[in-house]
């Protein structure tokens, strides 16, 4: 580069200040489409990642969310409704967890006792609520003299809402992390605040949810008499499988030395397990 | 249930020389399938080749004779059961000498296929293009039993016979129907008809669980037949439970139960295979009718008769069978007034349902001859061969 002379060294001071804002002004709005740019292409990743990995959660809360909504006497709307309330109690346990974990400095927590803990007291839920609506005798009326079969009837609305089973069922399977998960929450850890992180949960869950809406096919099933009597035994020996699960979690609990290599052994069994 | 269904058969017995007629196209057949194994060397293969063919002739032979399906496939199905733990337990001896199979051997696709993970196979499949089965898609060296053979067998049969599998095909099935023709009179009578739901709960439970868990859950759980072939190794708590859970299914359903209720308590009240199968019932060409119009007054032998509970008074009002029916032909047998008949679907029900049973039974027969016959040589090889 030339070195300016004397004469002309105040107008060069000038245009070189001038250059400078310009500079800035350059930069600063260099700097904020690039952010804006960062944050449509985060929030089309974790849509992405979301609907890329639909399937997979589908397959992991399917267990849980499929004899539910076989099991419930109900139309396509209320369905519907039930599916919504399920969902959005997943997305309140997805995005407490991502709380809880971003509290403790982390993008997940890495204490497998802690993990280990939340794992089971999750699987105890899901088997106490599965044992209870597969288990507990429904009551009905007596056999009426001469009839061999009891008349059942309905008393009050047929479509009664029982929202918080869904949304307890749901928030529970937001606490049971599942693969993909995982991966979301170590994108997200990347993010530079817990807002940022949040609202890649949530985009990501909307990728997600898409994959549900199929379920609700469950509901012309319903026409078939034997549906829900078969829905309500699936959950039955489903609350066997998650009353074990939790008996192997506290059992591993109890005996887990606490923060032992959590980091690497959760790491190493996230990714053996994914 | 079976031996009163043998003393009431009213309809004659065919000729010898026309019955030997229409065995003939199916020993043409079978000799075409039992050919290599006779061509095998050695006096034990040649022997049990022609024995088994000799064996499944016989049984064909008396079906035309005496015009009754039931009584002879059973001795057929309840054969093919015992005889293949033995040839397939001797195979595992022989690779590996242990019936359990090591995790090792497992990762290495070592683990022989079963026809029973096919629906398990499916949703993780479509949804995720895995496989969460480790066997091996083709044959190899150490793993003949491959998963594209079975599916393909599973494929053939299903297409043809439908639910006929339950009776024809699986060659686990007549080890409970063996112990429930054990004892003269059924010990638990009154089953609650609910009991026949309980399949399709397993089948459902498993298949969701197997896609969320990308494990084989009825397999590594839930199989009562693991406890005559082969488990996981017991090396561990979990291994040890898994063991003890085959072991208590195997002697509840197959043994204990049968034996009460003379029923196949496993293929109706637990077999999530079955159920699956249920699904294919319409498949097949072949099927079951009730003629209403000639069931005597309260006579409900069929019902009470049929090894699978498939029968009940809303489908003899209907006309027909569940679809949980396996074609086993208890109840045609059974049938006093001819009421219950063989049937092809698309013709008139009780035009001649003799012709619509030898059209079913050939085709049945070429399956069990080919699939069953051949498993039924092998047992018989490795016996011969301790003998000669």
């Amino acid at each position: 580069m030339a070195i300016p002379n004397s004469f002309s060294f105040e107008l060069f001071g000038a245009k070189k200040r001038n250059m400078y804002v310009l500079s800035r002004r350059r930069d600063r709005c260099e700097r904020g489409v690039a952010e804006r740019v960062n944050g449509v292409s985060s929030v089309a990743e974790a849509l992405a990642l979301g609907f890329g990995s639909g399937p997979v959660c589908l397959a992991s809360c399917g267990p849980v969310l499929l004899p539910w909504l076989g099991a419930e006497p109900r139309e396509l709307r209320a369905t519907g409704r039930l599916l919504a309330l399920f969902l959005g109690g997943r997305l309140a346990g997805y995005l407490a967890f991502a709380v809880v974990a971003w509290a403790v400095g982390a993008a997940i927590p890495v204490d497998p006792r802690t993990r280990t803990l939340v794992f089971g007291l999750a699987n105890f839920g899901f088997a106490a609520l599965f044992g209870i609506s597969a288990f507990l005798p429904r009551r009905h009326c007596p056999l009426l003299p001469g009839e061999g079969t009891p008349r059942l009837y309905q008393i009050g609305s047929a479509d009664r809402f029982r929202p918080p089973a869904a949304l307890t069922l749901g928030f529970l399977t937001g606490l049971n992390l599942c693969p993909p998960f995982l991966a979301a929450g170590v994108r997200a850890a990347a993010t530079r605040s817990l807002s940022g992180a949040l609202l890649f949960f949530a985009v990501f869950f909307v990728g997600t949810a898409v994959w549900f809406l199929p379920s609700l096919a469950i509901s012309p099933l319903r026409r078939f008499s034997v549906v829900p009597t078969v829905a309500r035994m699936t959950m039955g020996a489903l609350a066997i499988y998650y009353a074990y699960l939790g008996i192997v979690c506290a059992a591993s609990w109890r005996l887990a030395p606490i923060r032992a290599g959590g980091l690497f052994i959760f790491i190493t069994g996230m990714v053996s397990h994914a | 249930m079976p031996d009163q269904a043998r003393s009431i058969v009213l309809a004659p017995p065919r000729g010898i020389g026309r019955s030997l007629l229409l065995t003939l196209p199916i020993a043409l057949f079978t000799l075409l399938l039992f050919t290599p194994v006779l061509r095998q060397p050695g006096l034990p293969a040649k022997l049990a080749a022609l024995i088994a063919w000799g064996f499944m002739l016989t049984l064909f032979f008396l079906m035309m004779r005496t015009r009754e399906t039931y009584r002879w496939r059973r001795i057929f199905f309840i054969t093919l059961a015992f005889m293949f733990p033995i040839g397939f337990i001797w195979d595992l001896i022989a690779l590996r000498s242990s019936m359990s199979i090591p995790i090792e051997k497992m990762i290495s696709g070592d683990t022989p296929f079963c026809f029973m993970v096919i629906p398990i196979l499916l949703i993780p499949a479509a949804l995720t293009k895995t496989l969460i089965f480790p066997g091996s898609i083709l044959p190899t060296p150490s793993n003949p039993h491959s998963i594209a053979m079975m599916v393909a067998l599973w494929l053939l049969a299903t297409v043809v016979l439908g639910k006929a599998w339950c009776s024809y095909g699986c060659f686990f099935g007549g080890l409970d129907e063996g112990f429930s023709s054990v004892a003269k009179k059924a010990r638990l009578r009154k089953i609650n008809p609910q009991w026949r739901l309980v399949p399709w709960a397993i089948l459902v439970a498993v298949v969701l669980l197997s896609a969320a868990t990308y494990e084989p859950i009825y397999c590594m759980w839930l199989c009562p037949f693991k406890a005559v072939t082969e488990f996981p190794a017991v090396r561990s708590v979990q291994t040890g439970l898994q063991f003890g859970i085959f072991i208590a299914l195997f002697l509840g359903l197959v043994v204990v139960l049968p034996y009460l209720t003379k029923r196949r308590t496993q293929c109706a009240f637990f077999c999530p295979f079955g159920a699956f199968q249920s699904i294919f019932s319409r498949t097949s060409i072949f099927d079951i009718r009730i003629d209403k119009e000639k069931c005597a007054a309260g006579c409900v032998l069929c019902q009470n008769h049929c090894p699978t509970l498939s029968i009940d008074k809303d489908s003899i009002q209907a006309g027909k069978t569940l679809s949980t029916c396996t074609r086993c032909g208890a109840c045609v047998d059974v049938c006093r007034k001819d009421a219950a008949v063989w049937h092809i679907k698309g013709t008139p029900v009780g035009l001649s349902p003799e012709r619509a049973r030898l059209l079913y039974l050939y085709a049945a027969w070429v399956f069990a001859s080919m699939f069953g016959g051949s498993i039924i040589a092998n047992a018989l090889q490795k016996l011969i061969g301790l003998l000669v």
